[in-house]
């Protein structure tokens, strides 16, 4: 439009202590995005170098034996863990998030808000010992597939819930009228319409969940247990492995071949997270372009 | 959505959608029904990390021979083998410390099955004296615990290593932060040797460690190993099976005063000479403390490593899968066979003690 | 024609009372209401179970349980002894105040690093990088509140402890060593400062995209008047955009507290695990509340009496509380500065 970016006068016409105090606050400014930019950096080279130097195809290939072995049990048990309880979360987010967006009138909505964001906040391990003294202990489940899951669904809730509001409330509203006006009721306009639409944001939150799922450990210690071998098919009173417990436990023993398993449990969690996290970017990217549906919408004419 | 840059219309989408769904489903479905043999036993064994090491051994020549038992080894430390046994959360929970008699009240189901027999040695890390093997006592090491001697140059230090050039340094005391068999044993030495210490801290899995600037906290035996590694001038207390380890990092290995004043080393012959005058005191339930036997040659801590295995067993697969493996560790030829328990430095249990045994493991059902 | 069943109508003042509640109560809207409502009760439950849980040991410990830094299990090969009405082993006592220290000094170490670098990253991003390189560079920073906390843990006991312990605390001891707590034995790495550098790493993306965020929507109107008035790009910055969003600054930086008060993983990996003992310097050993609940459940199971089990709920419960009350605080300020937070947050 019209206002183009202000025009700053150039810093060589200020005065002495102007031009310090400028220079040295960009200055400071590039060191710490730089320091970030350099830990971040370090970070994922060691995960990768050393990731990278453990792999081979047996990993992918065997179950976890005594300190050595293969990484397939974890594998498995980590997706098996944050499927399953991303297939808990996400209807209840989902429907709690079109709450939220469709009926922000009154008192309800702004509470529920409010409670789901104080939930993100909660302490993973509060979540596991709740889910140890309730499913594994009270209940008999034992270390189990489904105290597990219904641990990290607790903790995938609230994400869920909040990136499915966003993006629910990013639909035209034009849209929801037409429908109105075409007779259809609460329900229909909710989900066969606003739902549909909003997919890519809300599939963004439901991958943000995941990778998050992936990356837990605390609450799975006193939930999932630990196993050697693939999952039996039992739902409870059979532990499951995952992956970030052997990144957690493994690396503290004194033998090269449980360090290897370590760096190499690290290299797949850290590899899945930075996926979704490309992903979700992208499909933001996408997103952002959704002011400009109508546009788009008009020239595919 | 877009895919490959063609915008994808609702119908495709939802096909997309369906196929993904299913190939998923066949991916895990695949997966998983490798697993799903019917009639597979899978024994959970947690606890100990003294003992760690030689169920690593055991595992994979057990279940070689035998494919319908999956056997998974954790090393979380002796108090959780004690209390995920107990609640019926692991099948084996392997213990240096036998069950306390609150805890068997509680639990009167439990069984304490003695496997084998190991010992404990107590490690530093001074440079240059590593490869000598300092003389330590039990009141010497708790004065140590207690923050009462702090320098490696102490009087009473000096006094049991006569002619030895001790640094004037801080001791990093460094013990177990989980609920630890090592500390049991290592305790109850202390406490038996020392009438200060047993009156103020008493023993246990855990106790209450008096606050010493420095001190450090580790995780399981390795952790421990970890600890004295990176700290110079610290003493440690670590399990015979990881000798290997400490060896090949060049860490000190000390000697301790016996019930009999002599100062010996953790080796097979001192560990048996200590087993028989103890093991005779053996009682049926095999809860006994093996600690500060008397006699020359006596290795001061020894300790049978307890299987704790519920004696209800949910069904009579499980019960039999229990039996036969624990009957095959306690045999000769079986898991206490010396190609086992020469590699972590273990002794066998002496006859009289596997009839004790064997006659707990029958009463598994 | 007529019909022999009358048809009543099923709404409107003349349907029935029954008919009329019905199609009340089972709209779309209440149904996803319910739902929406389960969700917040399941946090409800959480706190609500703690505390029914903890309530023996609360009563047990009364306020010595934050005030005095002793946890002592008691003999666990002895028997149970009746103590102010409850059963305990013998010596059993449960004061955490080394762990609250613990909390709140690592947290506070990680706010001190992380708000300095997370605001000058968000000036830098939001300013000073052309808007193609934005979204790749942000990711970059948000990256790092991504990667898990088991990650970081394994991160810092493999490479930064080693490097800490061996080379920079030795030199810190030596150069800075006239400041108070920057002294004395310079400890083996693992510490307050080393878990205070991991944390802020951690909560660092959430004060940066925030602020970020914040900034890039801020109206042109502030710019253009400094603008108007001469100032240069950072003097605009810093004396006049920065100051109108110091309300989301304050709630993400509340946010990130809360954040680094319940972090477990990267902090027991690192802190060295502190028993009953209050940090006399900043590279000394210590031990957090999340850390301690981990590697102490198993431990307090042995504990016949059940006593030990339940004080670690109670930990678990002040810890749940004091991450509740600070993220409410945190959630409130960003309502009512009016900023709903990004998506990653």
């Amino acid at each position: 439009m019209a206002t183009a970016a202000a025009e700053f006068p150039s810093v060589g016409g200020l005065s002495l202590r102007r031009r310090i105090f400028a220079y040295l606050g960009w200055t400071l400014c590039a060191l710490a995005f730089l320091l970030l930019s350099g830990a971040m950096i370090w970070i994922l080279s060691m995960v990768f170098l050393r990731g990278l130097s453990a792999l081979s195809l047996g990993i992918l290939t065997h179950t976890t034996e005594g300190t050595g072995g293969g990484l397939l049990n974890a594998i498995e048990g980590s997706l098996l863990l944050a499927f399953v309880g991303i297939l808990f979360a996400a209807p209840l987010g989902l429907a709690a998030g079109i709450y939220l967006a469709e009926y922000d009138t009154g008192a309800l909505a702004p509470t529920i808000r409010f409670f789901n964001d104080v939930m993100v906040g909660l302490p993973s391990i509060v979540v596991g010992y709740f889910g140890y003294v309730t499913m594994v202990s009270t209940l008999g489940w034992n270390f189990s597939l489904l105290a597990g899951s219904i641990a990290l669904a607790i903790i995938a809730l609230p994400y869920i819930c909040r990136t499915s509001e966003m993006a629910i409330r990013q639909v035209p509203r034009s849209m929801r009228e037409a429908a109105f006006a075409l007779g259809a009721s609460d329900s229909r306009v909710a989900l066969s319409i606003c739902v549909p639409i909003a997919m890519p944001g809300v599939l963004t939150g439901i991958l943000l969940a995941l990778a998050i799922a992936i990356g837990e450990t605390a609450p799975l210690i006193y939930t999932a247990g630990w196993t050697d071998y693939l999952w039996t098919g039992h739902f409870t009173k059979e532990p499951v492995a995952y992956l970030t417990y052997v990144i957690w436990a493994f690396i503290s023993e004194p033998f090269d071949s449980a360090h290897a398993l370590a760096y190499a449990a690290a290299f797949f969690v850290t590899l899945f997270v930075l996926i979704i996290g490309v992903l979700s970017r992208l499909a933001l990217d996408e997103n952002a372009g959704w002011k400009n549906w109508a546009k788009r919408g008009a020239k595919h004419k | 959505m877009l895919l490959f840059g063609r915008t994808l219309s609702f119908p495709s989408r939802r096909l997309f959608l369906a196929g993904a769904v299913f190939a998923l489903t066949l991916a895990l479905g695949g997966l998983v029904g490798t697993s799903w043999a019917a009639g597979d036993v899978n024994i959970l064994e947690t606890g100990s990390s003294l003992v760690y090491p030689l169920f690593n051994l055991w595992v994979p020549d057990y279940t070689g021979a035998h494919s319908d038992v999956k056997i998974t080894t954790q090393s979380t430390g002796s108090g959780t083998g004690i209390s995920q046994a107990s609640e019926g959360l692991a099948q084996i929970g392997t213990s240096d410390a036998y069950m306390a008699d609150a805890l068997l009240k509680q639990h009167p189901d439990m069984l304490n099955i003695p496997l084998c027999i190991s010992s404990q040695m107590v490690n530093y890390n001074v440079p240059n004296l590593n490869s000598s093997h300092l003389k330590l006592s039990g009141p010497v090491l708790a004065g140590i615990y207690q923050g009462k001697i702090t320098k490696w140059d102490d009087p009473q230090i000096a006094a049991l290593n006569k002619g030895v050039a001790l640094p004037d340094h801080e001791i990093i005391p460094v013990h177990r932060s989980d609920g630890s068999g090592d500390t049991f044993i290592f305790t109850q030495y202390l406490a038996f040797s020392t009438p200060d210490w047993s009156n103020s801290l008493s023993y246990g899995t855990t106790i209450s460690w008096p606050a010493i600037s420095g001190e450090l906290g580790a995780q399981g035996n390795q952790g421990m190993i970890t600890a004295i590694q990176g700290n110079p001038y610290s003493i440690a207390y670590i399990g015979t099976s990881y000798m290997d380890s400490i060896d090949k990092d060049g860490l000190g290995t000390s000697m301790l005063q016996n019930k009999d004043g002599k100062f010996v080393l953790p080796t097979p012959k001192t560990a048996a000479a200590a087993a028989g005058v103890m093991v005779p005191k053996t009682p049926a339930d095999e809860r006994v403390s093996l600690i500060f036997a008397p006699g020359p040659d006596s290795y001061p801590i020894i300790n049978y490593e307890y299987a704790i295995v519920n004696s209800k067993q949910p069904s009579a697969d499980m019960a039999n899968a229990l039996r036969d493996f624990l009957t095959w560790a306690i045999s000769p030829s079986g898991g206490n066979a010396s190609k086992f328990l020469a590699q972590v430095h273990f002794s066998p249990l002496p006859a009289s003690v596997v009839k004790l045994s064997a006659a707990q493991i029958a009463k598994i059902q | 024609m007529s019909t022999t069943v009358s048809t009543l109508p099923d709404s409107g003042p003349s349907a029935p009372f029954l008919a009329r509640l019905q199609k009340r109560l089972f709209t779309f809207r209440s149904f996803t209401a319910l739902l929406g409502l389960m969700l917040a009760g399941i946090l409800v439950m959480i706190v609500v179970f703690l505390c029914i849980y903890a309530w023996p040991a609360v009563r047990l410990n009364g306020w010595g349980f934050v005030i005095k830094s002793n946890w002592n299990l008691g003999s666990l090969y002895a028997n149970p002894i009746t103590s102010h009405g409850q059963q305990i082993l013998p010596g059993a006592e449960y004061g955490i105040l080394f762990l609250i220290v613990g909390t709140l000094l690592s947290t506070l170490i990680a706010l001190l690093i992380a708000v300095p670098v997370g605001v000058g990253a968000a000036l830098f991003l939001a300013e000073a990088v052309p808007a193609m390189m934005r979204t790749w560079l942000s990711f970059l920073v948000e990256l790092l509140a991504a990667i898990p906390s088991v990650v970081y843990g394994l991160w810092g006991y493999v490479v930064v402890i080693p490097f800490l312990g061996h080379y920079v605390f030795p030199l810190m001891t030596k150069y800075l060593g006239f400041i108070p707590f920057f002294s004395g034995p310079a400890g083996s790495g693992y510490g307050l400062l080393t878990s205070g550098l991991v944390l802020a790493l951690m909560i660092v993306p959430l004060i940066t995209a925030t602020l970020r965020d914040a900034l890039l929507t801020l109206s042109s109107t502030l710019r253009e008047g400094a603008v108007a008035l001469g100032a240069s790009r950072f003097e605009a910055l810093w004396t006049v955009m920065l100051p109108s969003v110091r309300r989301v600054l304050i709630g993400s930086c509340i946010l990130a507290t809360g954040r680094a008060l319940g972090e477990t993983m990267a902090v027991l990996m690192v802190s060295g695990n502190a028993l009953n003992y209050l940090p006399n310097n900043i590279y000394s050993p210590i031990s957090t509340m999340a850390a301690f609940i981990v590697s102490q459940l198993d431990s307090a199971l042995q504990d016949p009496t059940g006593m030990a089990i339940r004080s670690i709920s109670e930990v678990a419960l002040v810890l749940c509380v004091i991450s509740v009350i600070v993220n409410s605080l945190a959630r409130l300020l960003l309502y009512y500065a009016g900023r709903q937070t990004s998506v990653v947050v």
